[in-house]
């Protein structure tokens, strides 16, 4: 139990952590932010296992864990899947296509739109997609692609990225192209 | 605990075993519908087998038992949810990513090399839109009244929980 109280501790310091250093952060590698604050949340859930009391000063004997390794092992599991769900949570709600689509309909009520409307959420009306101006500069920096004669041509390690990821597609059976 | 860590981690493999021969078997239309089908019965089965097995499962020693049984039940539990929960984060991301995508389609273009013109033709913003909003609309996040699409009450829960986020997450779309 005292794994699942400091799991549960950390986790709301990693939360609050990050909403506020994502109002301070300046650049568009939020990624960044997440990992910190978990690690930062990592780095605090294991000192205060390591220091406090078993008991925490509260715990009764029968919410006392025996093994101390499957305490603190299980407490940083769910640590690390909420931390999970949260990271992905996070980007699906603030960055999503769908999302946008929903948010945008919610603040115009019962007006709804068209789907020339909801696509112009991401920039179709631009030259370069709005999916695509924060993407492509993020493959570029990270060196997966390269811009090569007004193209793009994939490199090594985005080959890798490719490979994976049709392999993940065929384990869950989904259109590799899609 | 490590009682119901190891029955949650033992039905966690079995259902993701069941999970991708009905994938490949059946190619569910509505993934997360099967996914949750799927994964339902193994909550209850837990809950049987946490009951009628031993403390110690026969194989844990004794050193690994002796908290509240409560305990190590919920916590278990617990467990087998996030991990269920994760499996649905990975299935959406392994289906969904833009950029994963985006580097498939490089892969498969003849020199490896595509265009913005190409890109945006093959995963723009025209084809994954369609895709998406179909995909809401067969959700039930969307009805079309119309030529106009406008949110169900499923779709407003989910725009508000985007908006709160929003608001709490300052992340830019740039």
């Amino acid at each position: 139990m005292k794994g699942l109280v400091l799991a549960a501790a950390a986790f709301l310091f990693l939360v609050t952590g990050s909403a506020v250093a994502l109002r301070v952060y300046p650049g568009n590698k939020e990624f960044r932010v997440f990992l910190g604050a978990f690690a930062a949340a990592v780095a605090v859930y294991t000192g205060a296992f390591r220091l406090l009391p078993p008991d925490l000063g509260f715990l009764s004997t029968g919410w006392m864990e025996t093994a101390a390794s499957v305490d603190f092992w299980n407490g940083l599991l769910i640590l690390v899947l909420v931390f999970h769900g949260y990271w992905c949570f996070s980007y699906f709600a603030c960055l999503s296509p769908s999302m946008g689509v929903m948010v945008a309909l919610r603040l115009k009520s019962r007006e709804g739109m068209t789907r020339v409307e909801a696509l112009a959420i991401q920039g179709s009306d631009q030259p370069v997609n709005l999916i695509f101006q924060r993407r492509l500069p993020k493959l570029l920096q990270g060196g997966y692609v390269r811009e090569e004669a007004g193209g793009y041509r994939l490199l090594a390690r985005g080959g890798r990225v490719a490979a994976l990821g049709s392999f993940l597609k065929r384990l869950i059976n989904a259109q590799v192209g899609a | 605990m490590l009682k119901g860590l190891v029955l949650s981690g033992s039905l966690f493999t079995v259902w993701l075993v069941v999970q991708a021969a009905v994938f490949h078997l059946v190619a569910p239309r509505k993934t997360f519908g099967s996914m949750l089908a799927c994964f339902a019965p193994t909550v209850p089965l837990y809950v049987l087998l946490y009951w009628v097995s031993p403390v110690d499962l026969g194989l844990l020693s004794s050193r690994f038992v002796g908290a509240d049984w409560r305990l190590g039940f919920g916590n278990g539990l617990a467990v087998h949810v996030l991990l269920f929960l994760t499996a649905g984060l990975f299935y959406s991301h392994a289906d969904r990513s833009i950029t994963v995508r985006l580097l498939i389609e490089l892969a498969r273009a003849p020199q490896q090399r595509l265009t913005l013109a190409q890109i945006q033709a093959t995963c723009g913003v025209e084809v994954l839109m369609q895709d998406r909003l179909n995909i809401m609309l067969a959700n039930g996040f969307l009805v079309a009244r119309g030529d106009r699409l406008v949110l169900t009450p499923k779709g407003w829960i989910g725009g508000t929980v985007g908006l709160v986020a929003r608001k709490i997450l300052r992340m830019k779309a740039l």
